[in-house]
């Protein structure tokens, strides 16, 4: 009797074990974290045109109805076509005629090789678009060499260009995500916002909380004040963690909106090769801020070339 | 209905007998885990494998019985339920695509699945220490609820049949654990199928209810070890 009840308890301490190191908050991803609610969003938008928009409208227009928008689109629409007289002008540039928009967007995409998955991408961005009543314009920036992809070098090239055609915000985009909802509004908040925060291939679950991949909106001056992205990050991995080091550094915090409003669709890919140096440039990504990022870019411009859907930028890096 | 046990003796009839308890008991924690890792490699040697294990199974109920108790099935039920549960936690939960309210669920079923089989065990073992023909072949007067059983080489009362697959007869005594156990064994499996399926394909959103797995393709184009990503995502969070 005496041999089973120390099995039993024997047992019962190995269950409690489990329990407890399987508890450990850093196994999981986050269904739930902390956002801005919906009630709030407006007030923490940050409003701001480019200088040199000029509109015929008579009215602002109102974003509370495109807010409180509970409609969720199917990424089939990906396979449909534009509407006729979509009214998009060359370079992928869009003004609003019935109103007077009140944010002026740039979506920088940086983009190598996935010409079916791009086709499909501006056609579903430009359907969202078109009921989100912004003015915004699409850059798509693309990596002409065969070198390792380097997705941050090629947004601070997308962002230099926006800033130039005198964009306060700018939104970097991965070619493969689709936003779900329309009341996902492609505008600036105060501070940087990490948009795709429910993905679909995550389980609609945030993996960690200081996550700042996919699709983030950030205004030029705040970009601008972190000297961009690194340069150095050829390969997949770890150029958003060393973007967030950078915010960081200079005290900045990221928000988001909720899990349902942030719903994003990832298109399914060929794993890309690991970066080989990323674990080391990140472990000293905020020293190597002021002199690696916007300040630093070197590369060759091949051709820039205005698409009727987008804005195109071939580099050599 | 009755099934008796085998040993790896009736299956390879060449081998020899020395240290047959021993093998018996190991053999299924290495081969298993080996077989799912060839399975990996590609979706046409998965289904292969997984249609070679159930053949195995079959075969393994059609070969003519022998009357030695053997540990070789019940350590197959081991180490598939260890394997699974290793697998579920260090790659599926490495991906951090599982929140931690649903592993506390998959832990609590697989908590109670383990406690109604080993209640099941118990008793099983308790009756035949206890049992009134401990050591006799046969007993003098059969009665109609009394069952000798091969395997076990006893007597017992009120048996219903013998599972290879936990080495034990199931009796009436502990008939309500076996489906208590079995009932809970459903629920764990299909819980942490349905997670482990949704985090390594693309789910959809059922009736805006539950995931369910979608996409499957770019399930085999992992290159990097889950353990490697782990330690990564776990830098990176401090």
């Amino acid at each position: 009797m005496r041999c089973s009840y120390r099995k039993k308890i024997i047992y019962g301490v190995i269950t409690i074990l489990i329990f407890i190191i399987f508890s450990h908050p850093g196994l999981y991803g986050r269904s739930s974290y902390e956002f801005i609610e919906k009630h709030n969003i407006l007030k923490y938008l940050h409003e701001e045109v480019n200088v040199n928009l000029t509109s015929n409208a008579f009215t602002n227009c109102d974003y509370h109805d495109i807010i409180n928008d509970e409609t969720t689109l199917s990424p089939n629409l990906i396979e449909g076509d534009l509407v006729e007289g979509h009214g998009i002008r060359d370079g992928g540039e869009y003004i609003p005629q019935d109103c007077r928009p009140k944010f002026s967007t740039a979506i920088i995409v940086p983009y190598r090789d996935r010409a079916e998955q791009l086709r499909g991408f501006l056609v579903y961005m430009h359907t969202f678009f078109r009921r989100q009543r912004i003015h915004y314009r699409i850059f798509i920036i693309e990596q002409v060499d065969s070198r390792p992809f380097n997705r941050a070098k090629l947004l601070n090239i997308g962002a230099a260009a926006a800033i130039n055609a005198g964009f306060p915000c700018i939104v970097l985009h991965d070619v493969d995500l689709l936003p779900l909802r329309p009341s996902n509004l492609y505008a600036c908040t105060k501070q940087p916002r990490h948009m795709s925060s429910s993905i679909n291939k995550f389980r609609f679950v945030l993996p960690y909380l200081t996550l700042f991949g996919g699709v983030i909106s950030i205004r030029t001056s705040q970009y601008k004040m972190v000297n961009g992205m690194s340069n150095e990050y050829f390969g997949w991995g770890a150029e958003d963690d060393d973007l967030y080091s950078r915010l960081r550094a200079c005290n900045f915090k990221i928000c988001r909106f909720g899990p349902e409003i942030s719903q994003y669709h990832m298109f399914s890919h060929k794993l890309q090769r690991k970066g080989k140096l990323r674990s080391d440039l990140l472990s000293f990504a905020r020293k190597r801020m002021a002199a690696d990022g916007l300040s630093s870019l070197h590369y060759l411009e091949v051709a820039t070339v205005l698409h009727p859907l987008f804005t195109h930028i071939m580099v050599d890096l | 209905m009755v099934s008796s046990a085998l040993t790896i003796q009736d299956i390879l009839p060449f081998r020899a007998n020395n240290k047959k308890v021993d093998m018996d008991a190991f053999l299924p924690f290495i081969v298993l885990p080996f077989l799912l890792l060839i399975a990996t490699i590609s979706r046409t040697i998965t289904i292969i494998i997984m249609v070679v294990i159930g053949m195995g199974v079959l075969y393994v109920y059609t070969r003519p019985r022998q009357k030695n108790r053997s540990p070789f099935f019940f350590s197959w039920t081991m180490s598939s339920a260890v394997t699974m549960f290793l697998v579920f936690e260090i790659i599926i939960l490495g991906l951090l695509e599982v929140t931690q309210l649903e592993n506390f669920i998959f832990l609590l079923l697989l908590a109670c699945t383990c406690y109604f089989f080993y209640k099941m065990k118990a008793i099983a073992d308790f009756e035949l220490a206890t049992g009134s023909s401990k050591g006799k072949e046969y007993s003098p007067v059969l009665t109609s609820d009394s069952y000798y059983c091969q395997v076990c080489q006893i007597e017992v009362n009120e048996r219903f049949f013998h599972s290879i697959w936990w080495d034990c007869c199931v009796l009436r005594p502990n008939y309500v654990y076996f489906l208590a156990g079995q009932i809970c064994a459903f629920a764990t499996l299909l819980f942490g199928t349905n997670l482990g399926l949704t985090t390594v394909c693309q789910p959809f959103i059922f009736y805006g209810l539950i995931l369910l797995p979608e996409d499957c393709n770019d399930a085999y184009y992992e290159f990097e070890t889950p353990v490697e990503k782990t330690c990564e995502r776990i830098k990176r969070v401090k």
